[in-house]
């Protein structure tokens, strides 16, 4: 029972970090068809600014908010720069944003030296709470509760605000978002900046977790992100909830009962999503054409 | 036309004879094994824009077949006798092996769209990763294991030539393939499927073969590099591996053979150079970084690479040129041109 109980949790947990990273992907596949590669940068990026930050200020939640600002600062930057230039290229796009994950990952090294390095959870964070014989430890329960929150918010965002609606609207339709007289290339340039910020946030949450961070986790991740966006369908917000904790329960069952295949089991689960339901597991009942 | 020709010609055996002349004239050791890596990495990079560049698609997993025929060649050199014949048949056994595995992935992604088949080959190359990695047994992990190469390539200079010859025969081979006409119909591929679909061709078919073309020569060049270290271990499987030889090709040229050579070479020796150069600049080690940035601003200015673009100056030189001589160049003389 404990150890299920744990497993669940940890899963979750890890869901719900592979969950803001891949709801930035898929919101902004959705929206300007586009498949970000250099997400893993934007990731690791958000995890050394706020571990920065944290460390300078000694303030976790202050930490939390350099690494959002971070995020939004370098997707404003990488759409500008990168994206807009190779907008309807998919070739180049996936060239270009490869090449940005390349120099992202490296300037960490530049900036902050090629070694990991060790994160500390803030104090309030620490330890863990015993119901029976089950422990379970705070800070997997912050980062779930976080996620699910989040999550409530830009449903609520999506479904239920103007904004939401123009977003929803660009999803389904770009030329008659725009022929109502919609700006959409400020909505491609804000929704690139809050899936930045989110990739970042997910950076930051997931370095107490881990425990260390290093340029090469945002590739990683990154890999995870993509598996998690084909997996739930491309555009779909709440079908990648359900399959970032499809994908975060698998990863931690199978690192406990068969930790061979713990690496594999979400890449085949990808390869036989994309060979038998290419619109993904949940994907909208609309066909889209991508 | 003609004309042109020879002058391909003459460059040709120009190059080679350099290249052939070179070790007599400086054998220092270190010039030929750059030599040597820069002809390897030419070789995949060659392979990488039959994909790219000829038929227009992205793989994030071209190193699991030069992984496959590192591996290959070196379990059987170490566990079999390290003379040249195994060395060879290690050579067929890995093409086959790496023609196999990419037909049937390609039969199975290649109908998916860019974005997925992207995806798609870097799970699949993720996945030989982890075989590699865990199969400890055959493979020793991630600590890798030396062996010991056949005894006539003991002497640098002779492997050398060795694998020069395959640069050669494979140049040809393939320089041969692209002017095919099965080349042709992927050029077209990449032009416009849905229209090369419109006229007839099974354009899977044809992507299949291409995805074949490029694994087999990308397994060959893996041999020839496990066996230039001496050493394999699961690096020779991982995202670097098809990170250079995309830089190489984007770099160089797509579309063209001689580009990824050239930019096998640009980048090897800036490689080896700046890592010359970190020991005083510390920021030389990151010499990545600098890489990335040219290949950003290559694929928005130069999406042709430097030899894509210096044959359209080329070509837009001609054209003036021509047009003082004759002033009437007409429309289907000049897409002739182009191509």
């Amino acid at each position: 029972m404990e150890l299920f109980v744990n497993l669940v949790i940890n899963g979750l947990a890890t869901g719900m970090l592979i969950f803001l990273l891949a709801a930035g992907l898929t919101l902004i596949f959705g929206l300007m068809d586009v498949l970000n590669f250099a997400h893993g940068g934007l990731f690791v990026w958000g995890a050394y600014a706020g571990i920065f930050t944290y460390v300078f200020t000694e303030s976790f939640l202050i930490g939390i908010v350099g690494a959002v600002l971070t995020g939004a600062l370098l997707g404003l930057i990488t759409e500008k720069l990168i994206i807009t230039p190779v907008y309807g290229n998919h070739i180049q796009q996936i060239l270009i944003t490869l090449g940005l994950m390349l120099v992202l990952q490296e300037l960490i090294k530049v900036v902050f030296g090629p070694n990991g390095v060790a994160v500390k959870t803030p104090s309030y964070l620490t330890g863990s709470w015993e119901i029976g014989d089950v422990i379970i430890i705070k800070y997997r329960v912050f980062i779930i509760v976080v996620g699910f929150i989040i999550f409530g918010i830009f449903q609520y965002m999506l479904k239920k605000t103007k904004i939401g609606l123009v977003v929803r609207a660009g999803v389904q339709d770009k030329e008659m978002a725009q022929a109502l007289g919609i700006h959409i290339k400020r909505v491609f340039l804000y929704v690139f900046m809050v899936g930045a910020a989110l990739a970042a946030l997910s950076g930051m949450l997931m370095a107490p977790y881990s425990g260390v961070i290093y340029a090469e986790m945002g590739m990683e991740y990154a890999i995870l992100g993509f598996i998690v966006v084909v997996i739930g369908g491309m555009g779909s917000f709440s079908g990648s909830l359900l399959a970032a904790i499809l994908v975060g329960l698998a990863g931690s069952f199978m690192a406990y009962y068969v930790p061979v295949l713990s690496l594999a089991v979400n890449m085949i689960l990808m390869a036989v999503v994309l060979i038998f339901r290419p619109q993904g597991l949940f994907a909208m009942r609309k066909e889209r054409s991508t | 036309m003609k004309n042109k020709l020879s002058l391909k010609y003459v460059g040709f055996f120009l190059m080679l004879a350099i290249l052939v002349l070179l070790p007599f004239v400086n054998d220092s050791r270190t010039l030929i094994i750059l030599l040597t890596q820069i002809f390897i990495f030419g070789i995949l990079a060659m392979s990488y824009d039959i994909l790219l560049g000829y038929t227009g698609i992205v793989s994030f997993g071209h190193a699991m077949f030069f992984g496959i025929g590192a591996y290959t060649s070196a379990v059987m050199l170490k566990q079999l006798e390290p003379t040249l014949s195994t060395f060879l048949i290690s050579i067929v056994v890995g093409i086959l092996l790496a023609g196999f595995i990419s037909f049937l992935v390609g039969l199975l992604t290649l109908r998916l769209k860019s974005h997925f088949f992207a995806m798609l080959t870097l799970a699949f190359s993720g996945l030989f990763l982890v075989v590699a990695e865990k199969w400890r047994s055959v493979t020793y992990g991630n600590d890798g294991f030396t062996f010991r190469a056949p005894e006539i390539f003991r002497d640098r200079m002779t492997f050398y030539f060795f694998v020069l010859a395959c640069l050669v025969v494979i140049f040809l081979a393939l320089y041969r393939f692209v002017n095919s006409p099965t080349g042709r119909i992927l050029i077209a591929v990449r032009e416009n499927e849905q229209r090369t679909k419109s006229l007839g061709y099974n354009t899977l078919h044809y992507k299949v073969i291409a995805s074949i073309v490029a694994g087999t020569v990308a397994s060959l060049a893996g041999s020839l590099y496990a066996v230039s270290l001496r050493f394999v271990n699961t690096s020779v499987m991982t995202m670097d591996i098809t990170l250079d030889a995309l830089l190489m090709t984007i770099i160089g040229g797509v579309g063209t053979l001689v580009g990824p050579l050239l930019g096998s070479a640009v980048i090897e020796y800036a490689q080896h150079a700046l890592s010359g150069l970190a020991r005083d600049y510390p920021i030389f080690e990151r010499w990545i970084i600098f890489f990335g940035i040219l290949y950003i601003l290559a694929v928005i200015f130069f999406p042709k690479g430097i030899i894509g673009s210096l044959r359209l100056m080329f070509w837009k030189w001609r054209l003036k040129h021509k047009e003082k001589d004759q002033t009437s160049v007409g429309p289907s003389q000049e897409k002739e041109r182009f191509e």
